[in-house]
């Protein structure tokens, strides 16, 4: 509990330190506070008991707050979440660090948002608190508009208004449906109760057309942040405006909410509704694998590739989720952490280049293998992630994410019958194909081929900081831990699966009887009673 | 559909696990290499490092070879595992272990032996790269030969799409090894690409797998085929062999995706030798040897194979006759190569299609790089009209010499290896009970003449007749510090290297001769047991390593076709079978051999007068035109799936930023606006508009109140 704390709040404190420091220490003060989160959290995960057991999840009761409204500060963390919050931790110091030269205008204001930014994700994953979870998410709106707004590109302040305006018109939703969950539960009980465990086992015991709307509901303010097809426009222009951290910490730990917000909330509160709407989410996300690929291929500016590529991937992520059965969730959760990741580390290899030559324009600037061997050797190792090449981690999500797809079938010989079935993944894995000529052709561009600079020595001149022709020893650092980690769970999966598993399977509970009885419902019930006996016959 | 004989079932054996060495070892290997090229090594470090430890794992094999008992599953660690029930669909196993059985170890044979022979060539080849490439390319073949042991040895098809997908990396990092060429980028994007429009097939038949067996482990899935499989005619069974060709097709290079591999040819020699001809190219008949009894449930999806296998010989070799290029005769003559492989599978003979995939690979490897050492010699010269009687220089005559056993094993003269691999295949169609089977192997005949052709026109042209050579566009080129031959040439100072007597050809050395000649005489000895043993009997050694593993003859369609075959003695040409093959057979190869002769050494002349004459007639001009285009199959690609796609994704993103964030997410925020603009006459600032508006919304109030009075008198 308080290594949590200590984590969430040691970069609040460290902000402070910037706020009264001299401009000079900002960015190694910054530096330092987020490293005393990551060792925090990692000291508590070190620790953590339920690392193989579901059962046992640490205390989650915190102190009260506003008693009257049953809002209180209890934080504790499950498989997923601590992997996510980790994931999350783990990225900040490394942005901090990425941002040294980069930012070299309103330091100490810089400085001090990122690491609100960073304790407000942080908080936003270890809640138990439904309203604590609220503010976390809603609060790392905050900085990153400002992020954004003062240290973007050229088009910042619209891009920072629309993310705001539109990530938070979802989150209205969401918070709306708390309320409401939390009143259902007053109705049932007569006390306010916010935490979310005793959410859930009050809303799925509440009949199923309500069910279907709480989870519609919080579906769309999750979906918005995931962000899904239709409703992620926000997403490529505010990449594409975000100063590179910026845009590292947006894809790996903020759109991560989104996904976690589903995988904490809607899916378990809702079963009745995830198992009626599973099919609607899927068609959506398969929509976003294929339309956000298409759209990549078209693309010339490096950053909104990797922006739009993450529309894709989170794509696959949210249908391997909506699979409802361990395998999808699994790699689901598995291709959270991965995209993280991999996602991230294509950002801040792309913000290196960005550094030296003023421009993301593929056309412009390309061939850099031979300027850049060092930076040319992480950025193909991390597209090659991207792609997900076996042996690296986006591999690992994306076959569990396809596999569960695949087996979501009416005869659920896997014990988890669903409606989405080969087709679906056929169709999603067109993805993987598309993957693989968007980024190569991103490579081919960028890393390969005759050397394209533009000219510009003016920029160069502009530039406070000289760097080095090919990446320095701080980027190399910087790089080098992302890459381990792409190849370390690439390689040796299998903790983190075994990690994850219960918490899929806790989360999927009521599922089984849900879509049976959905599928049911819907196949009329002769055709039903025969699946159900063909199934027995098959058990026995 | 019963099983004559079982799949051998294996054992678990971890004492095993020094096998996994051969895995372990490229891949350490490749890590050293990576920390040469971050060191910027400037000797041949990588080089002794990838030799070492290649030769090591080539041992090891050969030891595993000798203790080999049976087929045995050696696990090593646990890779993806998880299970979320007892049921039997209630798990997703893919570990890291090894499947070792006759057929792995066959292949392993000549993967790591060949692998390592290469290294040793390219060790001297590519110096030319030393201190700014030489390091990484060795990181590839590393990558290449890791992924490709993981490819053949792993036990479950998870890893086995490990290696499939590694082997593409691989491909990809050498074909695009000299990068700054945006040809060769380009040939690297396009292969990788390719290759995973296959991928997507294998991944989905391998998810199909996982969804009707439970499993995804050899051995488990034998097992259930040796239980009877399944026999059923379920939709989603049937798919499953087709799924996995489209992967096999993507890789091996066979109708309808095999456009990526003569461009592969970009790449350096010894990677065209090793990767796009002798090993990862043949990934895809191993994966259907090695998944034999799925497609043996399903006789049309083994009838696919063999047509697929027959027309990509016949229109591989039609290309190849056309095309000038050294490297891309061969490239072609590999895809053709590959088709008589699939064919050989589709008619059911996975012997012989294994077979041919062993002599393939040696005597294919040895004309790349003996291509690969003329082109080192002269500059990138490869035009085989440029080119002409290297015989007659010293220090060339171990090339020609070992470049005519290439050739003499790829036209299959009769009794050499490659003879009685192809005429296994053949065989095998010709006595088919299926008319169309026997239509492909007179094809395959057909294609077999042509084969000959095209490889002795190399030959004539660049070995023999009368000494005459240009150099290459790398002898001229003054900014030559990337390439490897010219940095060697004595000439590269000489301003006027034009004429033929300034440019002073760079023989090989002893790496290359050296393999050229272990090769060579490789090529020879891999015939010998076949020459010592009729081929056809049992008891031949590559028979015997077939046999023993899933991929053996006759486990299910096949046999029925050789019981038939015993009775009804089938005749080909009115005489025995084997007795009308083999002349059938030498008829083609010498009669092919000898067309190439009268044309491309006894008058040089008729050939361009018969190209000529044939361009001049309206009726057959399109023959040569579509040959030297390679029947405009790129061009259809692209004009047909590239474009439309191309042209969608703009659309799409127009759509993406005008209509949907436009019209849709602004529209929206547009209201709120509008609204307020309705509003804001009333408040403009001035105080009479302020006392106005208060007036107006007095009287409003009132009016709502007096309303409500009003009605509640009612």
């Amino acid at each position: 509990m308080l290594l949590i704390w200590t984590s969430i709040l040691f970069p609040i404190l460290a902000a402070f330190a910037v706020a009264i420091g001299p401009t000079k220490s900002a960015k190694w003060t910054a530096f330092a506070g987020t490293l005393v989160s990551l060792g925090a959290l990692t000291l508590f995960a070190w620790n953590f008991p339920a690392w193989h057991n579901a059962e046992h999840f640490p205390n989650t009761t915190g102190p009260s707050w506003i008693p009257q409204a049953g809002i209180t500060f209890s934080v504790g963390f499950d498989t997923v979440s601590l992997l996510l919050a980790l994931l999350s931790a783990f990225l900040m110091p490394l942005c901090i660090a990425g941002s040294f030269s980069s930012i070299t205008e309103r330091t100490k204001e810089y400085y001090g948002w990122f690491l609100v930014l960073g304790s407000s994700i942080i908080l936003a994953f270890a809640a138990r608190d439904a309203i604590l979870f609220y503010i976390g998410y809603e609060f790392t709106l905050v900085p990153m508009t400002l992020i954004i707004a003062i240290y973007g590109g050229t088009e910042r302040r619209v891009a920072a208004i629309k993310m705001f305006l539109y990530t938070f018109l979802g989150s209205m939703f969401m918070l709306a449906t708390l309320l409401y969950i939390g009143w259902e539960h007053r109705l049932a009980v007569g006390a306010w109760d916010f935490d979310i465990d005793t959410l859930t086992k009050t809303t799925i015991r509440l009949p199923s057309s309500t069910q279907y709307w709480i989870f519609a509901a919080l579906m769309v303010g999750f979906a918005v942040k995931v962000p899904l097809f239709p409703l992620h426009t926000w997403l490529p222009l505010a990449h594409d405006q975000a100063p590179t951290a910026g845009s590292v910490i947006l894809a790996s730990a903020m759109l991560k909410l989104g996904t976690y917000g589903n995988y904490r909330f809607a899916l378990p509160m809702a079963p009745a509704g995830g198992a009626e709407l599973m099919s609607v989410v899927a068609v959506l996300a398969i929509i976003a694998i294929i339309y956000a690929s298409l759209i990549c291929w078209v693309q010339t500016d490096a950053k909104k590739l990797v922006a739009y590529s993450s529309v894709a991937h989170l794509g696959l992520c949210m249908l391997g989720l909506f699979a409802l059965n361990p395998v999808g969730a699994e790699g689901a959760v598995f291709y959270m952490v991965n995209h993280g990741l991999s996602t991230g580390a294509l950002f801040l290899c792309i913000g290196m280049f960005y550094e030296r030559y003023h421009t993301k324009d593929t056309d412009v600037v390309g061939g850099l293998a031979k300027r850049m061997p060092i930076w040319a050797s992480f950025m193909v190792l991390f597209t090659m992630a991207s792609i997900g090449l076996p042996g690296l981690n986006g591999f690992i999500g994306e076959v569990l994410c396809l596999g569960g797809t695949f087996i979501s079938e009416h005869d659920g010989q896997s014990g988890y019958p669903g409606v989405l079935g080969p087709w679906y993944a056929i169709v999603a894995g067109l993805g993987l194909i598309f993957a693989a000529m968007y980024l190569l052709i991103l490579l081919g561009k960028l890393v390969w081929g005759p050397l394209r600079e533009p000219h510009d020595d003016a920029a160069h001149a502009s530039s406070a900081v000289r760097l080095s022709p090919d990446i320095n020893f701080r980027e190399i650092a910087i790089l080098t831990p992302l890459a381990i980690a792409c190849i370390w769970l690439g390689l040796q999966p299998k903790p983190m699966l075994d990690a994850i598993a219960p918490c899929a399977e806790r989360m999927l509970a009521n599922y089984p009887k849900e879509v049976e009885r959905l599928m049911a419902q819907s196949a009329g019930t002769p055709l039903a009673s025969l699946n159900n006996t063909t199934n027995e016959s098959s058990s026995e | 559909m019963t099983q004559l004989t079982s799949i051998p079932q294996a054992i678990i054996a971890p004492e095993l696990s020094w096998v996994g060495l051969a895995l372990l070892l490229p891949l350490l290997a490749a890590v050293a290499c990576a920390l040469c090229c971050a060191l910027r090594v400037k000797g041949k470090a990588a080089a002794i490092i990838t030799i070492l430890a290649l030769a090591a794992s080539f041992g090891i094999i050969v030891k595993a070879y000798f203790a080999y008992t049976g087929p045995v599953q050696v696990p090593i660690f646990q890779w993806i595992d998880f299970e979320w029930g007892a049921g039997q669909f209630q798990s997703f196993n893919a570990n890291c272990a090894l499947y070792i059985d006759t057929l792995t170890l066959f292949w392993m044979l000549f993967v790591t032996g060949l692998g390592t022979l290469i290294a040793i060539y390219a060790s001297e080849y590519m110096e030319g790269y030393c201190g700014s490439g030489y390091s990484r390319f060795f990181f590839g073949i590393c990558i290449f030969l890791f992924s490709m042991s993981a490819l053949v040895m792993g036990d479950n098809l998870i890893m086995l799409y490990l290696g499939w997908e590694g082997v593409g990396l691989a491909s990809y990092l050498l074909i695009g090894f000299d990068y700054a060429r945006p040809a060769a980028v380009a040939a690297g994007k396009k292969a990788f690409i390719m290759n995973r429009i296959g991928d997507l097939g294998l991944a989905l038949g391998i998810f199909m797998l996982w969804a009707n067996y439970g499993t995804l482990q050899y051995s488990e899935l034998f097992a259930a085929m040796n239980k009877g499989g399944q026999t059923s005619v379920d939709w989603d069974l049937s798919v499953i062999p087709f799924l996995l060709m489209l992967g096999a097709f993507g890789k091996s290079a066979q109708i309808p995706l095999f456009t990526w591999l003569p461009d592969a040819m970009e790449g350096p020699t010894p990677v065209s030798a090793l990767i796009h001809a002798a090993t990862m190219v043949t990934a895809g008949v191993y994966l259907i040897a090695r998944m034999y009894p799925f497609f043996e449930l399903h006789p049309e999806a083994l009838a696919t194979v063999a047509w697929v296998g027959g027309l990509t010989a016949l229109l591989a070799a039609t290309i190849g006759m056309a095309q000038y290029d050294i490297k891309r005769v061969f490239a072609y003559s590999t895809i053709s190569q590959l088709g008589y492989m699939f064919l050989g599978l589709g008619v059911g003979t996975s012997f012989g299609a294994c077979y041919h995939t062993l002599t393939h690979a040696f005597f294919k490897a040895l004309l790349f790089l003996t291509a690969g050492a003329i082109m080192h010699g002269f500059a990138g010269q490869l035009d085989l009209r440029k080119l002409s009687g290297l015989r007659h220089i010293p220090g060339w005559r171990i090339v020609s010499w070992t470049m005519l056993v290439g050739c003499l094993w790829l036209s299959a003269f009769p009794y050499t290896a490659a003879f009685f691999s192809k005429d296994a295949i053949l065989l095998q169609a010709l006595t088919s009970v299926r008319a169309d089977f026997r239509f492909l192997g007179w094809l395959g005949l057909f294609t077999a003449a042509l084969t000959a052709y095209y490889t002795f026109r190399v030959w004539f042209r660049v070995c023999a007749g009368p000494l005459h050579f240009e150099p290459g566009a790398e002898a001229h080129s003054e900014s030559h510090d990337h390439h490897a031959p010219s940095t060697h040439a004595a000439h590269t100072t000489a301003p006027a290297a034009k004429s033929d007597h300034s440019f002073h050809p760079h023989a090989p050395r002893w790496a290359i001769n050296g393999v050229l000649l272990i090769l060579a005489l490789g090529a020879v000895v891999v015939g010998v047991p076949a020459y010592n043993q009729a081929f056809a009997h049992k008891d031949n050694w590559a028979q015997q390593m077939i046999a023993g593993s899933s991929a053996m003859q006759g486990a299910g369609l096949a046999e029925d076709h050789g019981s038939q075959a015993s009775v009804e003695h089938p005749k080909v040409l009115g005489m025995d079978a084997h007795t009308g093959l083999t002349i059938v057979g030498c008829t083609a190869s010498i009669g092919g051999i000898l067309i190439a002769w009268y044309f491309h050494l006894g008058s040089r002349k008729s050939a361009d007068q018969l190209r000529a004459a044939l361009l001049r007639r309206w009726w057959i001009r399109w023959v040569p035109i579509c040959m030297e285009n390679k029947w405009y199959v790129d061009e259809i690609y692209h004009f047909c799936f590239r474009l439309p796609m191309w042209l969608g994704s703009q659309i799409l993103y127009f759509a993406d930023r005008h209509f949907l964030d436009g019209v849709m997410v602004d529209g929206l925020a547009k209201i709120p606006i509008a609204v307020g603009k309705l509003f804001r006459p009333l408040y403009g600032g001035a105080l009479q508009g302020y006392a106005s508006t208060m007036a107006g919304g007095i009287a409003l109030v009132v009016a709502w109140l007096s309303w409500i009075w009003l009605r509640g008198f009612n």
